[in-house]
């Protein structure tokens, strides 16, 4: 009990320094960088979702890197699930759960809407919000209403895997051209000046390229779980 | 005064992890802390106000965009991360047949 | 205090409420003692988050944590605990021990009833083909790398005895031990396996 009070305490003190520090916010607040990316960053990018510029234009160092350990994290749910006995569903002899027929109905209904929404706002990443890893949630999210339709589909989880790696070599090979006709790592390989629309289908292919990794990564993740045991 | 009552959130998030016995509770906690650090830079991002930021001819004054790119990223990998440590769980139970931090790290073969 | 209410407008009230409402979901969730209870909760606490984002002028981030946060993100923490409450019985005898008279009223069965009832646990048993063709030499490696917590198979030595081999590491074998020294013609093999840090 007495740890309990200790916590509370340190927490309370926790909580003071950063009430404190709110306060003072005012005069180190400022405002050059949203100005800059306001006047710039349509005609530099050609993206007027200016979160997509960032992701995809400004900062795509970080997004290749979070890419990337996106993929090692699928290795390694993968890896901690893998065994050398050669497994098969295994029949339980009590297995109660049966999905309702009302139920299967609705998602085959609702299934292929769904993927449409999905490629949609993969598409339209760069002129609406939306883009690559949050189109590539909803995808894997449809993907996912197939497991209740029919409880025991295979899935053969090492082509994904390969796929999704292949994927992400495509990804970072089409960030490093601009190395050819820019001069300069991870940007726009049309020249800045530039029509948008031309400089859209960069943006259009980057997206589509994360969206399908994204969604082959969460599809592991959801399969690996779904086996597990069985 | 937003980012205070984010603030709370994410104390209340690391008072679960100190204090759970269970550790799918503290896998609970480790994504509330995660929500609660992503509301802290939006809130950050958005301390002067602003429209949107997806431009059109009226827009002249926007939120911040920068702690959106980096938040949208972070979302997608912490649910990865979260996956990873319930698959950690399920191999916990079945090796030792508890998933209690205490009877997992009391046993004689565990050395810590 | 009524002049600071009075200067706000309906969304920052809106934000306000959302930001108690988020706080008193968070505090639920670590006091609460359920763990079914709590992934329903933590769905409508990514909810809530949610729709702060969107007040916050964030409609990228809110599209990526309602995509996440109300579908994957629940059913990997349901079926996580729903497998960290299961007991895998294999089931190698292939005879009267766990089903007798097609019911399942066998010596094995009510032993092992009374053994998952007693730690709230939910009894799976298999007798799949597919392992039954692994030699004896396997039995180790198969609860080793699966998830089979139980192997049940007749006693080589003994006329009409049966052999339930468990994982040494395995905190419930020391009560399932006691449990099968009611029985002459059960024993239990614990195997002495690698620790997961090794």
């Amino acid at each position: 009990m007495s740890r309990k009070i200790l916590l509370v305490a340190m927490f309370a003190v926790l909580f003071g320094v950063f009430a404190t520090s709110m306060i003072e916010l005012e005069t180190l607040f400022n405002t050059y960088g949203k100005t800059y990316f306001l006047e710039h960053g349509y005609a530099e990018t050609g993206a007027s979702n200016l979160v997509t510029a960032i992701l995809l234009d400004y900062r795509l160092f970080d997004s290749l890197f979070e890419a990337g350990i996106l993929l090692i994290a699928v290795s390694g749910v993968i890896w901690i699930s893998k065994h050398d006995v050669e497994e098969k569903n295994a029949k339980f002899m009590i297995d109660k759960y049966k999905t309702p027929d009302l139920f299967i109905t609705f998602a085959r209904l609702v299934y292929p809407l769904m993927l449409a929404f999905g490629f949609y706002v993969i598409i339209n990443g760069h002129i609406s919000p939306g883009g690559g890893f949050q189109g590539g949630a909803i995808v894997a999210t449809a993907i996912l209403i197939l497991y209740y339709i029919d409880a025991n589909k295979e899935t053969n989880i090492g082509l994904i895997v390969t796929v999704e790696k292949i994927l992400y070599l495509l990804i970072v090979l089409m960030a490093s051209i601009s190395i050819i006709t820019q001069g300069a790592f991870f940007t726009n390989f049309f020249n800045p000046s530039a029509d948008a629309d031309l400089k859209a289908i960069y943006l259009v292919l980057l997206n589509v390229l994360i969206g399908f990794k994204v969604a082959l990564g969460l599809w592991t993740i959801f399969t690996a779980f779904l086996k597990e045991g069985r | 005064m937003n980012p205070i009552l984010t603030f709370i959130v994410i104390l209340i998030g690391f008072y679960g992890l100190a204090t759970s016995n269970n550790i799918i509770k503290s896998v609970f906690s480790v994504t509330i802390i995660e929500s609660g650090v992503i509301l802290l830079f939006l809130n950050l991002g958005n301390l002067e106000g602003g429209a949107i930021p997806i431009l059109n001819d009226q827009v002249s004054y926007i939120v911040d965009p920068l702690p959106q790119a980096l938040m949208i990223t972070t979302i997608v990998i912490g649910s990865t991360v979260t996956a990873l440590a319930l698959m950690l769980c399920i191999k916990i139970f079945h090796h030792y047949g508890t998933v209690e931090w205490k009877e997992v790290l009391g046993r004689k073969d565990v050395k810590s | 205090m009524v002049d600071f209410f009075q200067s706000l407008t309906l969304i920052e009230m809106t934000a306000y409420a959302l930001q108690a409402l988020l706080i008193m979901i968070a505090f639920a969730i670590v006091i609460h003692k359920n763990n079914g209870t709590i992934v329903i909760l933590i769905a409508s606490f990514s909810l809530v988050t949610a729709s702060l984002y969107v007040i916050n002028n964030a409609p990228d981030v809110a599209i990526a944590e309602v995509a996440i946060g109300s579908a994957i993100i629940p059913l990997i923490y349901v079926i996580s605990i729903s497998r960290q409450r299961e007991f895998i019985v294999l089931d190698k005898a292939m005879d009267d021990f766990i089903i007798h008279d097609n019911t399942f009223t066998g010596v094995g069965y009510i032993l092992l009833k009374r053994f998952s009832d007693f730690y709230h646990l939910e009894l799976n048993i298999t007798n799949d083909p597919m392992y039954y063709k692994d030699t004896v030499s396997r039995d180790q490696v198969l609860t080793e790398q699966t998830n089979v917590d139980l192997i049940i198979t007749k006693d080589p030595q003994k006329e009409d005895g049966y052999v339930l081999k468990g994982k040494a590491s395995n905190i419930l074998m020391s009560k399932l031990e006691e449990m099968v020294k009611d029985y002459d013609n059960i024993r239990l093999i614990k195997f002495k396996d690698r620790d997961l840090g090794e």
